[in-house]
């Protein structure tokens, strides 16, 4: 059981800290005219002048997420993404949130199945499986059809331009699975008229090497994006080696009239094993995973109206050591318009649909497991008022009609106040959801039930933040009161997988940024959570914290961070059971930089030193982390 | 053009030089991880199969007298794990139930008739039991460890955890 003094100490530490990252408000970045692909976009729009030649004024910024500034996010950059020393994209992002909670196994590979770690927990939400935080990569959610969830290692940052982590819920603007969060990734494309070539070859511990090239280029109307990842490890001890394949590739084109249209396509190719415990490892439990997702976007912007249309299809392979294999689909498509009604009020309206479907069957035995396809339509709106210059107001529904579960009533609001010298507060109420995957109603992993409802929340959260030149901070307090959790119990062959009734989860996160402080920017952060019983990966409280420094040294740019992370109230069970010691580990990471004078290029070296103190923890019990190890690299942008 | 291009990148100085070495040779640290071999010296009748430690896994099977190959395994302490055979156990059991043709107990040279204590328990099937070593064992970098199975330092392994389910 826990210390009852535990919350009272966290909430003293979590008031002293606070958050780095206002990432409702926007940054100032060069981005084209009309991007209608995701949150980031800049307008041109003629002006009005006297003069003969008409100028052209061009509004350089990000518009605001969907319009909704009310909700607690996070938004990290590619380039840091890119730079950050974690393993993995999701758990870069994790370091940028004390709340967000990312397991891990190795140094490289999340994988799939059992053994598989990468399961997202944010505000105590998701994780096991991660199927509570849903992702949408460019417009697009992203989850298989049969298990209802990501794959952790489908995501790198070779080719993202931003990603925004939305905590708590919000299935009004992103449908199931938003019940702990939304995590938002948008790719990149370039700015100018041009070409570029980037390529990072990194090598490291345990024979891993990992390349990734990017073309991205723009000629007129057109432009192309288009990435490699290639990563191969031997991995740090039996079994927890792996190879990941990822290629993506998207045009643009602006046919004109504010239209535009967007092909993107993404396959992976994963392949690894499930290493076992570190006392008893298994013998080649392996995994490997073809998936595939292609998508449409036809943009239209016209004024204070803009419309996106996006249909996409999501296929995907899975085959296992012991004979299973499983074919599965997820398409569906949104129609979404954002209109500005009044100066002071936009209304965002949408439908989308989904459909989940799949086979599955174990080749070793012959057996075919029996799975009905689910599918559900929704429609949706959003208000946002902003009665007074700095009070926002937001407010929205969604209806969701499944055959299986009939209308599902959705709902949020929610205000941020700015109230000067920097200083701003903030609230938010929203109803979310999540139907039950395939994978619990049909398969027998370890069981199945096929009267399963779906999982109901009701989340609440409530903040202050003060923003400066140098500080920025912040401190939430957040409740998620859950309905119908799906959860298993037991193991195989009296594991059962069932609704429980009422769950609750009330939290405190706090986060400060002192930033350009000289060459030095620090960033702490922390997060304290009370989960109730459901305690299986799930951990009470979190710190993260890093300091950034750059320095020029002649012609190099030398950047250097040392980031880390501390998880307490690790159990392996829930009921508190079977706990896991602390997890407390470092990372450094040093690049050194040079841009070549007269010449868009930039050469940039760099190593990745991780776990430094080579402590030895594990997220997953006998899972043990690799010892201190390296990465290190060449970075070429051409 | 990419020659040209390494041209124009400005050398580094003799000290970034040897921090660029330095670079180049850390994520080869694992190289320095111990070096780990298991040695069967239980019993000329006793087979081990699936030795494992600390995340090192053998999977051939390791007759009286033999080693695993050595293998790096990640530093840090766990015992062998192991599964065993008793062959001269398994042939006695067989002998007394009577289980195969022509084999058969015997008592001062005159076969004794097979006598299943409970022909509904007779197991013909090869068992492997999970053992353990009694003592913990610590590998640490640059190490080379030798590790003996011997008959009194094994004990039966309960401690195999179930798998883990994301």
């Amino acid at each position: 059981m826990r210390s009852r003094s535990q919350p009272a100490l966290m909430l003293l530490a979590g008031l002293a800290i606070a958050r780095w990252s206002l990432a409702q408000d926007p940054k100032v970045v060069t981005a084209p005219a009309g991007d209608p692909g995701g949150s980031g976009s800049a307008q041109a729009s003629p002006a009005t002048s006297t003069s003969a030649a008409p100028i052209e004024v061009r509004v350089v910024g990000q518009r605001r997420q969907r319009s909704d500034r009310t909700a607690d996010t996070v938004r990290v950059g590619g380039d840091k993404l890119r730079a950050s020393p974690k393993a993995t994209l999701l758990e870069s992002l994790a370091q940028e949130a004390p709340d967000v909670y990312v397991t891990s196994r190795g140094a490289a590979i999340h994988g799939i199945a059992s053994g598989a770690t990468g399961g997202i927990h944010i505000r105590g939400l998701g994780g096991s499986p991660n199927s509570q935080v849903v992702v949408i990569e460019d417009g697009v959610p992203d989850y298989q059809g049969l298990f209802g969830h990501p794959i952790p290692d489908a995501y790198a940052p070779f080719l993202v331009d931003e990603a925004l982590v939305v905590r708590g819920g919000d299935s009004v603007l992103y449908g199931t699975n938003a019940m702990g969060g939304a995590i938002l990734l948008r790719s990149r494309w370039r700015q100018e008229q041009g070409w570029e070539v980037e390529t990072d070859s990194a090598f490291g511990s345990y024979g891993t090497i990992r390349e990734s090239a990017a073309v991205l280029g723009s000629s007129g109307p057109v432009s192309v994006a288009g990435g490699v990842l290639a990563l191969r490890t031997e991995g740090h001890r039996t079994g927890a080696g792996g190879s990941n394949l990822i290629g993506q590739v998207a045009v643009r084109t602006r046919l004109g009239s504010g239209w535009e249209v967007t092909l993107r396509q993404k396959a992976m190719h994963l392949t690894g094993a499930d290493p076992g415990p570190v006392t008893h490892p298994y013998d080649n439990h392996f995994f490997d995973v073809w998936r595939d997702r292609v998508s449409l976007q036809a943009a239209w912007q016209a004024g204070a109206v803009s419309l996106r249309a996006q249909p996409f299809f999501n296929i995907g392979r899975h085959e296992l050591y012991d004979g299973f294999r499983s074919v599965d689909t997820t398409s569906g498509a949104v129609v979404e318009s954002d209109i500005r009604l009044h100066p002071s009020v936009q209304l965002l309206v949408g439908a989308a649909m989904d459909r989940a479907d799949g086979t599955a069957e174990n080749r070793a035995t012959g057996d075919r497991m029996r799975v009905r396809a689910q599918q559900s339509a929704s429609w949706y709106e959003q208000v946002t008022v902003e009665p007074w210059q700095g009070l926002q107001l937001v407010g929205g529904t969604r209806e969701v009609a499944s055959p299986g579960y009939g209308l599902v009533f959705l709902y949020k609001g929610g205000f941020r106040w700015s109230i000067g010298e920097g200083w701003y507060l903030r609230g938010r109420a929203a109803k979310s959801f999540r139907q039950p995957t395939l994978s619990e109603l049909y398969l027998p992993f370890p069981t199945s039930n096929p009267d399963l409802k779906p999982e109901r929340s009701f989340g609440t959260d409530a903040g202050v933040g003060y923003a400066s030149e140098h500080i920025e901070c912040s401190a939430v307090w957040y409740r998620n009161d859950v309905d119908n959790l799906i959860k298993y119990f037991g193991v195989w062959p009296a594991a059962e997988v069932v609704n429980i009734d009422h769950t609750t989860v009330v939290g405190l996160e706090a986060q400060v940024v002192a930033s350009d402080l000289g060459p030095v920017t620090l960033r702490a952060g922390g997060s304290w959570q009370d989960v109730g019983r459901y305690t299986k990966q799930n951990p009470s409280a979190r710190g993260v914290f890093a300091m950034e420094a750059g320095q020029p040294v002649g012609i190099w740019r030398i950047r250097g961070s040392v980031e880390g992370e501390w998880v307490h109230g690790l159990y392996m069970n829930n009921y508190g059971q079977d706990r896991i010691d602390d997890v407390f580990v470092v990372h450094l990471a040093l690049r050194a930089r040079q841009d070549i004078p007269g010449r868009e290029v930039v050469v940039e070296p760099y190593i990745m030193l991780r776990n430094l103190l080579d402590r030895r923890y594990a997220y997953v019990k006998d899972y043990t982390m690799p010892g201190f190890h390296a990465l290190g690299g060449l970075r070429w942008v051409l | 053009m990419s020659l040209t291009l390494i041209w124009r990148v400005r050398m580094p100085s003799r000290l970034a030089t040897r921090a660029a070495i330095l670079a180049l040779a850390l994520p080869g640290c694992d190289n320095a991880y111990p070096e780990v071999v298991v040695v069967n010296a239980i019993d000329e009748r006793v087979v081990v199969r699936d030795v494992s430690f600390n995340g090192c896994l053998w999977s051939g099977v390791l007759a009286f007298a033999e080693a695993t190959s050595p293998q790096r395994c990640p530093p840090g302490s766990d015992r062998v794990h192991f599964k065993k055979f008793d062959a001269a156990k398994y042939c006695q059991q067989q002998a007394q139930d009577g289980t195969i043709d022509g084999i058969g107990a015997c008592d001062a040279g005159v076969a004794v008739p097979a006598s299943p204590r409970d022909p509904g328990l007779i197991e013909e099937v090869p068992l492997w039991f999970n053992y353990q070593t009694l003592s913990e064992y610590e590998a640490q970098y640059g190490d080379f460890k030798r590790i003996e199975l011997t008959p009194t330092n094994m004990e039966q392994d309960f401690s195999v955890p179930g798998p883990y389910g994301h």
